[in-house]
């Protein structure tokens, strides 16, 4: 029935003026343009769209009203204005919008918070803060409202047919608004916890304090390591922070990742066999040793063998431990290059942590990187910790996040994943049988 | 049994022949009984060469080859052709089967004469059970949009040359960017789900996530287009468009100027 309609006006679109029922593609444009203008005129007189002020129960209210609208829109859909609200032209032109703004966050670098200084007239305009810009909350707010009305439209003469376009556009309204409104009472925090110590407040840059509701204890901060890599470097090249930071070849640094299982590799014009393998080594005359000691470091033992000229080395490469800029080499190759170990990267951390809440039973748990705990509201992610020291910190931080909209934005998203899978397995589907 | 790139020339090079022989095969005409024996023969052939690879190299590396441009590349080539070759056979378009598999050629071909070697580790915020259908799901969405746009080219030549207007076509052309859009949904959705996990929050419009809007927002144009009943050549150019944001999407994020969560390397 949609799709008759659309074509009536294709077919109109030649002979009817501006602004003469059906509308179009031409009244969609500048319907969205001026959306736009405001949008902008407003950002140069009052500044920044602050979604501080949807905060709860402000958010709440205010989705009340855009339901009440699209409900109202709605009511009135067999209106030629609702027909093409929730038509076509207008869904296109609100995604075309969308995605030149989109572009443009993309290829212009953007400010995580308002600017303080009196700013220039692209800062004015919202351009270095695209999603707080009042055009763009106008286009949020308006695909809002037109997706509102299309889908609901659609669920109120329910049918079967129409599932995979209920999916998809039920699910994208529900994901849009919570993510939209949602963002007013988000609240992300990071807090530090040295080891052994409870914590249960957040400071700023003015070192004021926020209490939260929940207290951590850091048990004990964990961290394992892979196998560092080995690399050739320039001893004359000016002193660097990092051993490693004149690797060679010059044009194309080279490095063999140290792994037992695979012993041979090639850095250069050099064959590399890897003898011996201690990750926590320390160095006791000429030789190293395994250890479990804190100060112990990676350690292997190599032999090299130089493709052109058939001269064999062996020798013991460590590296620096605590102190990056302090590394060990018996492994020098001439004067100037010797075979060097770069610092070993993290493989896991993890904090073993009591989790206190305000109200409620305290439990442990692991945090680590990909596996978050929720408490209530909020989840608490591990974040940080004393990279200089690695396993050696002796405090983590841990980020608490606050999304009281997380629930549906996660069904608006099962939502989507439905619609998807229906999309992939029907392709355009029953739209054949349409034409 | 584990393989590295050192070994990838002589599986490559096998894999890139039959490939490419099925494709010719394929559109040779007059197609006799047997010769669409040796397609099916060949094209699977070629595929099993780059599956038993990718299995071999994972081995190898201890962990999912999904985190360079390279490992990529291995992934593109075989869900182009797998994409390819079930189009052809459940379309029967042999034409579709011979650029899918010059496509997937290319992409070989670039890792043999460019393998890029790098360690094996694995950050910790890569290490999820979402990495690997994150970004599988993703390069079978770009393999069927890669599809379409192929379709789509020559559709566009067959108009200009007067061809006839194929129908049957354009909506072949549809098929694949639903079900593209609707892997591409999922990928997205995945992702967002991973992002709370490992970053706090699932959407932060980081620059991949920002071009996967963008790329999205344009198959969107497309569909919605189709759905309104057009079929001018307008609906392919944007077909073409939203293609390069894709390919923008997938090996920009190192060249633009915001700095992205999403670079590991
Ligand atoms: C995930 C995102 C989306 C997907 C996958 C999607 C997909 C589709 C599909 C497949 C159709 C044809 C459906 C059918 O008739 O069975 C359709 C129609 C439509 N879509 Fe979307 N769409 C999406 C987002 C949007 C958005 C953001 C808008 C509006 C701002 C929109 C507005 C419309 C409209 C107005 C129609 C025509 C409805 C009718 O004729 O009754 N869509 N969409």
């Amino acid at each position: 029935m949609s799709l008759s309609f659309s074509r009536a006006q294709h077919t109109c679109s030649t002979t009817r003026k501006l602004w003469q029922f059906p509308w179009g593609y031409p009244e969609a444009a500048l319907f969205v343009a001026s959306i736009i203008l405001v949008g902008f005129m407003l950002q140069l007189t009052v500044g920044h769209f602050d979604i501080a002020i949807l905060h709860y129960p402000a958010n709440l209210i205010a989705l009340a009203i855009l339901a009440g609208l699209i409900a109202l829109g709605t009511r009135f859909q067999n209106s030629l204005f609702m027909h093409w609200i929730a038509g076509i032209p207008v869904a296109i032109t609100l995604t075309v919008a969308l995605l030149l703004f989109g572009l443009y966050m993309e290829l212009t670098p953007q400010l995580p918070r308002m600017p303080t200084q009196t700013p220039d007239l692209v800062s004015r305009l919202g351009f270095r803060m695209i999603t707080a810009s009042w055009p763009f909350v106008f286009l949020y707010t308006m695909t809002l409202i037109a997706l509102g009305i299309t889908t609901l439209k659609r669920l109120l003469r329910f049918s079967r047919r129409d599932i995979t376009f209920l999916c998809n556009h039920l699910g994208l309204w529900v994901l849009l608004a919570s993510a939209g409104f949602g963002a007013a009472d988000m609240m992300r925090v990071v807090m530090h916890v040295g080891a052994g110590e409870t914590e249960w407040r957040v400071f700023n840059q003015n070192e004021e304090a926020l209490e939260l509701p929940v207290a951590i204890t850091l048990k004990k901060f964990t961290l394992e390591e892979y196998p560092p890599n080995l690399t050739i470097i320039d001893r004359q090249a000016p002193p660097a922070p990092q051993p490693d930071s004149k690797p060679q070849p010059k044009n194309k640094q080279e490095f063999f990742q140290i792994d037992p299982k695979r012993p041979k590799g090639r850095i250069g014009d050099w064959a590399i066999t890897l003898d011996e393998y201690l990750h926590t080594a320390v160095r006791v005359g000429g030789e190293y040793r395994a250890s479990p000691m804190p100060e112990s470091t990676p350690a292997a033992k190599i032999t090299v063998q130089n493709l052109l000229t058939g001269e064999i080395k062996t020798g013991w490469v460590s590296a620096g431990g605590n102190t990056p800029d302090l590394f060990f080499s018996d492994l020098s190759l001439d004067e100037r290059y010797s075979f060097a170990m770069t610092q070993p990267e993290p493989r896991r951390y993890a904090s073993d942590i009591t989790i206190i809440p305000k109200e409620g039973e305290s439990f442990d748990a692991i945090l680590e990187v990909n596996k978050p705990v929720s408490v209530g509201d909020w989840m608490i992610y591990q974040y940080g910790y004393e990279t200089a020291l690695g396993k050696l910190s002796h405090w983590s931080e841990m980020e608490l996040v606050y999304d009281p909209w997380l629930l549906p934005a996660k069904i608006g998203m099962f939502l989507m994943a439905a619609g998807s899978l229906l999309l992939a397995w029907n392709g355009a589907g029953r739209r054949r049988t349409n034409q | 049994m584990s393989l590295s790139w050192n070994e990838f020339p002589c599986i490559a090079l096998p894999a890139m022949l039959c490939w490419l022989s099925a494709g010719l095969l394929a559109c040779r005409r007059p197609r006799s009984a047997r010769s669409v024996y040796v397609v099916d023969a060949l094209t699977i052939t070629g595929i099993a060469l780059s599956a038993v690879f990718i299995a071999a190299f994972w081995n190898a590396l201890s962990r999912p080859p999904l985190r360079t441009m390279g490992e990529t590349r291995l992934w593109y080539a075989l869900f182009m052709i797998l994409a390819g070759y079930i189009t052809y056979r459940r379309w029967n378009y042999p034409w579709l089967l011979l650029l899918s598999a010059i496509v997937a050629t290319v992409f070989t071909a670039i890792n043999v004469l460019k393998p890029e070697i790098h360690s094996v580790a694995l950050m910790p915020a890569l290490q999820s059970f979402l990495f690997i259908p994150h970004v599988i799901i993703y390069i079978i969405a770009y393999a069927f949009f890669g599809v379409a746009t192929l379709a789509a080219g020559v559709l566009f030549f067959r108009r200009r040359s007067g061809n006839g207007n194929d129908n049957g076509l354009l909506t072949f052309v549809d098929d694949l960017v639903h079900v593209g859009f609707g892997f591409l949904a999922l990928g997205l959705l995945l992702g967002a789900v991973w992002a709370k996990e490992a970053w706090g929050h699932y959407w932060s419009w980081d620059p991949k996530e920002t071009l996967a809007f963008i790329t999205g927002a344009a198959y969107l144009v497309y569909i919605h287009l189709r759905h309104q009943g057009r079929k001018d050549n307008f609906v392919l150019w944007t077909l073409l468009v939203a293609f390069l944001l894709l390919l923008l999407c997938w090996f920009g994020t190192a060249l633009l100027p915001r700095s992205s969560l999403h670079l590991y390397s």
